[in-house]
């Protein structure tokens, strides 16, 4: 189980001496219970992707914290990077190399034997379709080809919580679609999932419960029932836009 | 801690050796590029040499005034050359001058007045030789008739000296090294090895750091562009780990590329050594003992290892590889200057010299070639290499562990 307790994260700027201090994520507090995909919405800048790396050791938290089972990332660094699979749709891997080889690679790194990586990369290639190109430069791969990769190198190590950093930016609706539908799947076999995202509907679609964040602060928690009737709507969209538009005329009145 | 390490090395290995680019740029670069320079250029001096001599030269030839068949001894000493010798007059003398300018012409050689009074009554008198220093065949010309002249003026001296009923040998009071003695007291070999520490300390320094930008602004800088960076840093491996792996493969491809730049000039020295003068017994009998070769391998790691953690710190304070190309540049023309400057350093260098890092690794480079290094210099040189790279080794370190570096924007 994923608990983020209270988590602050604080950046410092330093210009010609001058202190400046950005507050990305304001005391966010929230769980993640195995089976289920937790959904981390709000514009870009809202502190979604400070707190995913907070979850994923990535960074440090200014105070609170976050919990996976009873290690926390400010003690038990290593034991929660054991427990993580980190993934983001930014992430370009290197196209000298096979994917076949970059999931062995990412598997020593995560202290698995030869024969415990062999048998994860079997079940993980059959999963996500991939024999057919396991042995190509990833160079020569197209877009969701690439995308299968990345997923299987951050899940090589059997993780118990994925955190994913906007799933499906960038992928066409193909290769969205068997993004989500893989997610759903490991969902079901008891893995915890969080993901962030600006797509209201792959939101609506995939998670169980959401979190809406604007500038650093957890506007709305819960189902997507207990949102909708909390504001009188009918789409998450609508409740999104509810909270985004107010700020984004404020900033325009500034300018 | 160890095992994390050698994972990583052997990608970072298998991603330069395997990829045949990379191997062209890292090994084959510095291997062919030395030769290649060096026998084009050797080819083109003899095509040169052989073009200049064979070149048939115009000179024009000012008898002087009060002066009657002046050049009678002169054309039969000119004669060796291979020349067509035009007999010119005063008021032609400027015009000749303009076309040796223009390289129409190349030599004008214009006799005093009075030529016969000045040798019968034994006044010195001077003849002037008008040519073009830019233009190689009015250079040449210029050269071959100083020399003919010069000798045309000792046999005239010698024949007056013989005339008034004295002995030649007047002439000569004493001689210097004509003796057929060995005078040089050079160790054997030490002076081809002089000839090779020009150079090479420069083109090693270049390598190193050429091979090490190539490998390590892509290994770090790359991976934080590309978000792989961040995927590394959730697995269970520390990043002392991360940092001493990178490491030793920048500096492996650093060696690597010094390495073939050594034999690269090896190979290039049947051409450049001519150029420096040297025989070719001379240079076959050049060798370098397994204790030479021994203290070369303890100089060059540490130096690698020196190189490779400052390209390395530069890689992991950049945002990408762009960012980290156009920070690396200013650090590179320092090394280059470093490297111009041991090129230019005599047999005592400035103190400050042997004890900057970098500058006294280079020096005991040279000393290696030329046979005559001490260890106390190797130690010093060593030492400082250790001390910087460990400096910036935890620096780089200290980065690793700063989410203000590893994740600006």
């Amino acid at each position: 189980m994923l608990r983020v307790e209270k988590l602050r994260k604080v950046f410092e700027n330093r210009k010609r001496n001058v202190r400046d201090t950005v507050e990305a994520v304001k005391d966010v507090s929230f769980e993640c219970i195995p089976g289920e995909i937790f959904g981390l919405l709000g514009p870009n800048g809202a502190g979604k992707t400070t707190t995913l790396r907070c979850i994923s050791t990535l960074i440090k938290p200014t105070s609170g914290n976050v919990y996976i089972d009873r290690y926390n990332v400010l003690e038990n660094e290593k034991a929660i990077r054991s427990r993580i699979g980190f993934l983001t749709s930014d992430m370009k891997l290197d196209g000298f190399f096979t994917p076949d080889y970059m999931v062995d690679y990412f598997g020593a790194l995560n202290k698995m034997n030869k024969e415990d990586i062999r048998q994860r990369k079997e079940h993980l290639f059959n999963e996500l379709q991939m024999k057919d190109f396991i042995h190509k430069k990833i160079d020569k791969l197209s877009t969701g080809m690439k995308q299968k990769t990345a997923i299987a190198i951050s899940l090589i190590h059997d993780p118990d919580v994925i955190v994913f950093d906007e799933p499906t930016n960038g992928l066409d609706v193909i290769t969205s679609k068997s993004v989500t539908d893989f997610l759903e799947k490991y969902a079901k076999e008891g893995k915890t999932i969080v993901i962030s995202t600006h797509n209201m509907h792959v939101a609506e679609k995939l998670c169980d419960r959401f979190g809406i964040l604007v500038k650093g602060e957890l506007k709305e928690l819960g189902s997507l029932k207990s949102i909708l009737d909390k504001n009188s709507s009918e789409s998450l969209e609508d409740v999104f836009f509810s909270y985004i538009l107010p700020s984004a005329e404020e900033e325009v009145s500034h300018a | 801690m160890l095992s994390d390490s050698l994972i990583i090395l052997k990608k970072e290995l298998k991603r330069i050796f395997t990829d045949r680019r990379m191997v062209a740029m890292l090994v084959l670069l510095p291997l062919l590029m030395l030769p290649a320079m060096y026998s084009i250029m050797a080819k083109m001096g003899q095509a040169r040499d052989s073009d200049i001599e064979s070149f048939r030269s115009t000179i024009c030839i000012y008898e002087g005034e009060g002066n009657e068949n002046v050049i009678g001894p002169f054309v039969e000493a000119l004669s060796s050359i291979n020349t067509t010798l035009e007999l010119v007059q005063l008021n032609e003398l400027d015009e000749v001058k303009q076309s040796i300018t223009d390289k129409g012409k190349e030599l004008l050689i214009v006799m005093p007045d009075n030529f016969h009074e000045n040798l019968a009554s034994y006044r010195t008198f001077d003849i002037e030789i008008y040519f073009n220093s830019i233009a190689d065949y009015s250079e040449y010309a210029y050269n071959r008739v100083d020399e003919v002249l010069t000798e045309l003026s000792g046999d005239m001296v010698r024949e007056r000296i013989l005339e008034s009923g004295m002995s030649e040998e007047i002439l000569s009071v004493f001689t210097v090294n004509e003796a057929p003695i060995l005078v040089d007291l050079a160790k054997e070999g030490s002076v081809i090895g002089k000839i090779i520490s020009i150079l090479l300390p420069f083109f090693i320094i270049i390598y190193l750091f050429v091979n090490s930008m190539k490998v390590g602004l892509d290994t770090v800088a790359g991976e934080k562009e590309r978000g792989t960076l961040a995927v590394t840093l959730v697995n269970q491996v520390d990043r002392l780990s991360i940092v001493i792996g990178k490491m030793v493969s920048v500096m492996i491809a650093a060696v690597v590329g010094a390495a073939s730049s050594v034999i690269g000039l090896i190979i290039a020295s049947k051409y450049f050594m001519g150029m420096f003068g040297a025989s070719g017994a001379a240079i076959a009998s050049y060798r370098m003992n397994s204790i030479h070769i021994l203290q070369f391998t303890i100089v060059i790691i540490p130096l690698a290892v020196l190189v490779a953690s400052m390209v390395l710190i530069v890689s992991t304070f950049a945002r990408n590889t762009k960012e980290g190309q156009g920070m690396i540049m200013p650090v590179y023309f320092v090394v280059m200057i470093v490297g111009v400057a041991t090129m230019q350093t005599g047999d005592v260098p400035p103190r400050w010299m042997l004890s900057t890092p970098i500058f006294n690794s280079l020096l005991v480079l040279k000393d290696i070639f030329m046979q005559s290094v001490t260890w106390s210099s190797i130690l010093t040189a060593v030492l400082s290499s250790v001390v910087l790279s460990a400096i910036l080794i935890y620096l780089t370190l200290r980065m690793f562990s700063s989410e203000k570096i590893l994740f600006r924007i």
